[in-house]
């Protein structure tokens, strides 16, 4: 039997050191090298700094460093022990040194050491060019995986897409269905979303939606899927042995959501309106998605926060809502948004002293509509502002054409305004525009809003109602008593008015509640010197209560029904003769 | 009690076969506390003893000082093995200063952390010329070069390792660390010692290569796959000329491998490594530490008289490099293979002839899976080989 010499196998074992499946492990690299060599210790160097160093302590490695550029041949610790060393260079890849006590490396060893130095470089340069191409392996493999996340995730919440959702749909659609269960899909829709954005911004709409999210995921059991289709539209894929489920589910889901978000601390409510559409065997994935669609705005159109299932019927209603929503657009654009006016009478005197604006749509087909009948499909199109903006335009310009020569200004004017417009930081530009325009006072125009939409603390809201009084423009409240109870906003904004519910008004002389309510607000308005109207007067008997408590103004039908700009100047200019009348004998 | 007479500094071994755990360590404790509390108390333990109450009794009796201890395939005390025994080896006097700590590992992350973890017990002492780290380690969790590597990176080259790696009867299921009254697995616990006089380890084996140098041309760890690029077990087969039955039986293949280690060359030494099984379908071979890939191996062979040998003279080694102080007491680590080979002839008995050793010196150990001895050079993982610490 040979005996091989130690040096001759020395090379092939470090070599082999050096292609060890992960070029990450540089230390097991470093201590097969060692082990190999048989060196005790073992260091690589790179810009006199230690890449790696076994044999060495902490406190005793300066002492091998301050060897380095001298490269000397032996290093001596304190504690007495001597290694002999030898310097390997490995190029632009540094230096490897190893060092044993008892022998130095003789002729053939260092010889061999040399040699590997070069072959350690290029193993170097091939590990480094590997972990370069792992690195750019892993990075394409990020990059797939993030481009696939997000085609078929949504961003926001985590939940499938619609993407992914169809497809989804698509398999169980085109795959066996276990013949004792059935294919639903919950198409839940959050409602007045579009305000949570406008009022209180997206990242707070972005919130909700991740709320919604969580609550819905916490639902739903696998193998059921939810996803988020688009903006505030959520979908559920459920296979129910009983179809009828659909309904409890769709009960359970509008539950948690009352109170989701309060309880994530959120300072409102939100709600959900819920189509459920049931696979036919002909659906696609799209027709089944847009049966839950249409089932969806049937529960809205039933008043919201609530759930409807799908029928063949809803299809023809909906187009219908699609074809309002177009022709309201174009209506817009024709100026067929029209104020119509409904006197403000003085309860002392019973003149006209105002109007308040009211939206009527001079429809080419249909008539003159009333805000019930367009308001619903204008607020899911987003077209409240536009509408807001054209009454206000209308009504200003009307008016201003009159004769005031009697009274040498304007009526007052009251325009209701919604949340969003409210919130609406071009608010101020726009009514400062309309005032220059059409020339109508600042000061006898009233902006009416409500109080739920000054306790939603809306900053940009609420920047709009503090700026109203450097435009001399004053506010009335509208609907006073049947909003949130904080009266601090009387104090805080320039408040002029403050409108009394009809709900009120229609209680007096037959509701003690009523009449004690109607009496302490009027009480409470006087005392802080603001003026007060009460809305909905349809009887003397009721003029006559309101007169004796010291209600400021009137309305209602009893004083005339909304009236287009042209017959509300003549009722105007009657009534104004007719207080001159009183006040200048002929 | 300690009389006028007695040593400074002492290393005494206590022994019990007694299976109930109270009265194990009454006796085994008994001839070590009679030189006083201990400074570094190690237990080598029988699975088959309720370890559990066994560590916490040493550990109650012998207050703040230290213990750390291991589950063992067999103790060993002078002249004679044990079967099912406690054996609690400890050291006492003047001039130790001693420290422990322990690491935990995973079977998948292996004990590398955990040794470094457990060796830095070390940064407590003060190093001393004569500094040495005990470890006892989990015998079954990965590569035991692990553990090595691991205390080498805290230690590095001036402080000598030396321990062993945990058994368990030969179950091959699962061993046990102790560390003070605690019980472990999958660790490594070690003890720190530094003295006024030499610590010395001696290493030896008796092994001679069978075969040509051959080169590792595949391994993956504890793998080896092949061996001048044919198939490891069919090299390893035919160069024992294997029987039939362990060509296809792998407990017959595990009691064959008992006594025919693989080699690898070092610089000045072979290092062993103990072939535990085969893959009949890969045809690879399994043992304990890593043989790296590119090394070169040889097949080794043995006979009684070779192990036998070599148990004898491993004190001796040690003792010669005490620097002439005498020695007070010897530990002993051997292999639990070398324990089956003598088994096989009937020799057990002889296993733990120490002639060399003198009359009254305590000498204590326990059957390994795996041996640590580093004195110079990096590697220090050994099989089927006897290492022992010389105390002066």
């Amino acid at each position: 039997m040979s005996s091989a010499p130690w040096s001759l196998h020395l090379l092939g074992e470090v070599l082999s050191a050096f292609s060890v499946e992960s070029p990450t492990a540089l230390r097991d690299v470093v201590s097969r090298v060692a082990e190999a060599v048989d060196a005790e210790i073992t260091a690589i160097l790179r810009h006199d700094a230690f890449t790696l160093c076994t044999g060495l302590t902490r406190e005793e490695q300066p002492a091998l460093l301050a060897l380095v550029e001298g490269r000397a041949a032996t290093l001596t610790l304190p504690a007495g022990r001597t290694y002999h060393l030898f310097w390997a260079s490995l190029g632009d890849q540094g230096l490897l040194v190893v060092g044993r006590a008892l022998e130095a490396y003789n002729l053939e060893e260092r010889a061999l050491l040399r040699g590997m130095g070069r072959s350690i470089q290029l193993s170097t340069q091939v590990l480094d060019a590997v972990r370069a191409a792992q690195q750019a392996h892993q990075a394409e493999t990020v990059a797939k995986e993030a481009a696939i996340r997000q085609a078929t995730i949504d961003y926001l919440t985590g939940l499938p897409n619609r993407r992914m959702l169809l497809r989804h749909l698509d398999q169980l659609l085109s795959g066996d269905q276990p013949p004792d269960q059935q294919l639903v899909v919950l198409f839940i829709d959050l409602d007045r979303f579009k305000q949570i954005n406008d009022i209180h911004g997206h990242k707070t709409g972005d919130r909700v939606l991740h709320t919604v999210a969580t609550h819905l995921r916490a639902i739903t059991r696998p193998p059921d899927v939810v996803g988020r289709i688009s903006g505030d539209e959520f979908l559920m894929v459920l296979m129910l042995k009983n179809p009828s489920d659909a309904e409890q589910l769709a009960a359970r889901i509008l539950k948690h959501l009352e109170t989701a978000l309060p309880n994530q601390g959120f300072g409102f409510r939100m709600s959900a309106s819920i189509g459920i559409a049931l696979a036919d065997a002909n659906d696609t994935p799209e027709m089944l998605l847009d049966n839950a669609d249409m089932a969806m705005y049937r529960a809205k159109q039933q008043g919201r926060n609530g759930f409807a299932r799908y029928e063949r019927s809803m299809r023809e209603r909906l187009e219908e809502r699609h074809q309002v929503q177009q022709e309201l657009r174009q209506g817009l654009t024709n100026h067929q948004l029209r104020a119509w006016l409904q006197p403000i009478v003085s309860a002392a005197h019973g003149g006209v002293v105002g109007f308040e604006a009211l939206a009527r749509w001079q429809h080419p087909r249909r008539g003159t509509l009333t805000p019930d009948q367009f308001l619903g499909v204008a607020e899911e199109g987003g077209l409240l502002q536009q509408i807001d903006a054209a009454v206000l335009r209308d009504a200003c310009t009307g008016i201003s054409r009159w004769d005031t020569t009697l009274t040498g200004v304007a009526p007052r004017l009251s325009v209701n305004l919604s949340a969003t417009s409210l919130a609406d930081p071009c608010l101020l530009d726009q009514l400062e525009q309309v005032l220059q325009q059409t020339g109508f006072p600042a000061g006898q125009l009233f902006v009416e809003i409500t109080e739920t939409t000054l306790v939603e603390e809306i900053p940009s809201a609420y920047d709009n109602i503090s700026a109203l009084e450097r435009l001399g423009i004053r506010l009335a409240i509208d609907d006073f008593g049947t909003g949130y109870s904080s009266l601090s906003y009387l104090k805080r904004f320039p408040v002029g008015i403050i409108k009394i519910d009809r709900s009120f008004v229609d209680g007096l002389g037959r509701s003690s509640e009523d009449e004690i309510i109607v009496e302490t607000v009027i009480q409470m308005a006087c005392s802080l010197g603001l003026e007060v109207v009460a809305e909905g007067v349809e009887s003397r008997e009721q003029e006559a209560w309101l007169r004796t408590c010291g209600c400021h103004y009137l309305q209602g039908y009893l004083y005339g029904t909304p009236a287009d700009l042209h017959t509300s100047e003549i009722a105007y200019r009657e009534s104004l003769n007719q207080q001159l009348g009183l006040v200048l004998p002929a | 009690m300690t009389t006028a007479t007695e040593p400074t500094r002492w290393v005494r071994v206590g022994t019990s076969s007694n299976q109930h755990p109270e009265h194990a360590v009454a006796e085994a404790l008994a001839p070590v506390l009679e030189l006083g509390q201990p400074k570094l108390a190690v237990l080598f333990c029988s699975p088959a003893q309720d370890l559990t109450q066994v560590s916490r009794l040493v550990k109650a009796a012998i207050g703040e000082n230290e213990v750390i201890g291991c589950s063992s395939a067999g103790e060993l005390i002078r002249d004679h093995a044990l079967s099912g025994g406690l054996v609690i080896w400890a050291l006492g006097g003047e001039g130790f200063k001693v420290t422990t700590g322990f690491g935990l590992g995973t079977p998948e992350q292996g004990l590398r952390n955990a040794a470094a973890q457990a060796a830095s017990c070390i940064e407590q002492l003060e190093r001393r010329q004569h500094t040495l780290l005990f470890l006892l380690a989990d015998g079954l969790c990965g590569d035991q070069m692990e553990v090595v590597r691991g205390a080498y990176d805290v230690c590095g080259a001036q402080v000598p390792l030396m321990g062993g790696c945990a058994g368990d009867d030969m179950a091959l299921q699962s061993t046990r660390q102790i560390h003070a009254g605690a019980l472990l697995t999958h660790a490594v616990v070690a003890a720190a010692i530094t003295s006024d006089a030499p610590l010395a380890i001696g290493i030896a084996h008796g092994w001679t290569p069978l075969s040509e140098p051959m080169l590792v041309t595949d391994s993956q760890g504890t793998t080896v796959v092949s061996l001048d690029d044919r198939p490891a077990l069919d090299v390893y087969l035919d160069a024992y000329d294997a029987p039939a039955e362990v060509r296809e039986d792998p407990a017959a293949f595990f009691r064959f491998a008992h006594t025919r280690p693989i080699g690898i060359a070092r610089r000045n030494r072979t290092e062993i490594r103990y072939v535990y099984s085969a893959d009949y379908d890969k045809r690879t071979v399994t043992v304990f530490a890593e043989v790296p890939q590119g090394a070169m191996a040889y097949l080794m062979q043995g006979s009684c008289i070779s192990v036998l040998e070599a148990t004898a003279e491993v004190c001796a080694l040690a003792e010669q490099s005490l620097e002439g102080h005498p020695a007070c007491g010897f530990m002993v680590l051997e292999c639990v293979a070398r324990k089956s080979l003598l088994d096989q002839e009937g020799l057990l008995d002889a296993s733990l002839r120490l002639p060399t050793v003198k009359e009254g010196i305590s000498v204590g150990g326990f059957y390994t899976y795996g041996e640590i001895a580093r004195t110079d050079g990096a590697g220090g993982l050994h099989n089927q080989t006897v290492v022992a610490l010389a105390v002066a």
